[in-house]
């Protein structure tokens, strides 16, 4: 009964684990509402650990168009991101317009963007931390990198 | 052994403790300096908002390298200063009193450069384009930091930007005309509004 009781909690404890190391960079979560007469409601959460992880499957000569364009940049977004990820929660563009409001934030450790207009509201959160991981792993994929 | 492994987490949890608050006490920054653009269209019902820590502008500057942009500083090709000392004049501007320097009034357009403060003051009314006015007040130690570096064609954005970042509040520029309203301002707040 102990020895099983032992093998529960080596499996709930792996299991919590797993959990927490996918979650650990946080969750990406996706909000699409249609303002439509019948209207649609896209809602996504998942863990932003995801993304790097799918990106790294992704053959490299597919990604080598966006590695090379990414490439010249990869020192100015490490920095931008940086300053963005040790800043304070700022709204950083705000935009307007008849019908249509855009605003993207830096809010905790994540950009949100938020899209209302006539049609739908969007509203995407992604952790700095995910969209850096990403970043370098297409970055990766230049054929000028050399691990 | 049960005493031993308590006494070793609790010194876990302390150090983790005290690393965290070593962590923030290193990280907490000065206070932070913010570049506010702010554009109003009044008859089209539009208004863009830009808020950009200077600490962040400042960092991203040096790494950019496209164009005349290289380091933080910026290439300026002879023409255009069309051959004019730019540093001479400046040097005079700086030494000179608190005074209006230029004054230039034509049947379309006025233009005023003045020093005032410590401040480069241009002003500009265009009075075809539905009485445009343009007031540009750059304080002269930003000006300074922009023609800082050693080469003649070349202006120090990046040290213009640390130069900002030490000035006080200060509204920049503002274009006002018939519809639009655009205001560049740097302040320790974080929003707009």
């Amino acid at each position: 009964m102990i020895l099983l009781g032992k093998v529960a909690l080596g499996i709930a404890g792996t299991a919590l684990a797993g959990v927490g190391l996918v979650c650990s960079e946080g969750m990406i979560e996706v909000n699409v509402v249609e303002k439509q007469p019948e209207a649609h409601h896209v809602y996504v959460l998942a863990p932003a650990m995801l993304v790097p992880i799918g990106t790294h499957f992704i053959p490299k000569h597919k990604l080598g168009q966006a590695a090379a364009e990414i490439q010249p940049w990869l020192p100015t977004i490490r920095a931008a991101l940086e300053q963005l990820r040790a800043g304070e929660d700022i709204t950083l563009v705000d935009v307007r317009e008849p019908g249509q409001h855009v605003r993207v934030t830096k809010d905790g450790g994540s950009v949100v963007a938020d899209v209302t207009d006539e049609d739908e509201t969007v509203h995407v959160s992604t952790p700095i931390r995910a969209i850096e991981s990403t970043i370098e792993q297409v970055a990766a994929a230049s054929p000028d990198t050399h691990d | 052994m049960l005493k031993a492994m308590r006494a070793i987490g609790v010194c876990c949890v302390l150090a983790l403790t005290m690393s965290n608050l070593g962590v923030t006490a290193m990280a907490a920054p000065a206070t932070e300096r913010y570049l506010h653009v702010k554009v109003d269209d009044a008859t089209k019902g539009e208004s863009v908002n830009v808020n950009l820590p200077l600490s962040m502008a400042a960092a991203i500057l040096p790494t950019v390298n496209k164009g005349t942009l290289h380091n933080g500083h910026v290439t300026i090709g002879e023409a255009d200063f069309n051959g004019v000392d730019v540093r001479a004049l400046l040097d005079a501007i700086r030494t000179a009193p608190d005074n209006e320097f230029v004054t230039v009034k034509q049947k379309d357009q006025d233009v005023r450069v003045a020093k005032s403060n410590g401040n480069l003051i241009v002003h500009v009314l265009d009075k075809s384009k539905d009485g445009q006015k343009v007031d540009v007040t750059i304080p002269m130690k930003v000006v300074d930091a922009l023609f800082s570096t050693v080469k003649d064609n070349e202006l120090d954005v990046a040290a213009a930007i640390r130069a900002l970042s030490d000035a006080g509040d200060a509204v920049l520029v503002t274009v006002q005309d018939a519809t639009e309203h655009v205001r560049i301002w740097i302040d320790s707040r974080s929003a707009s509004d």
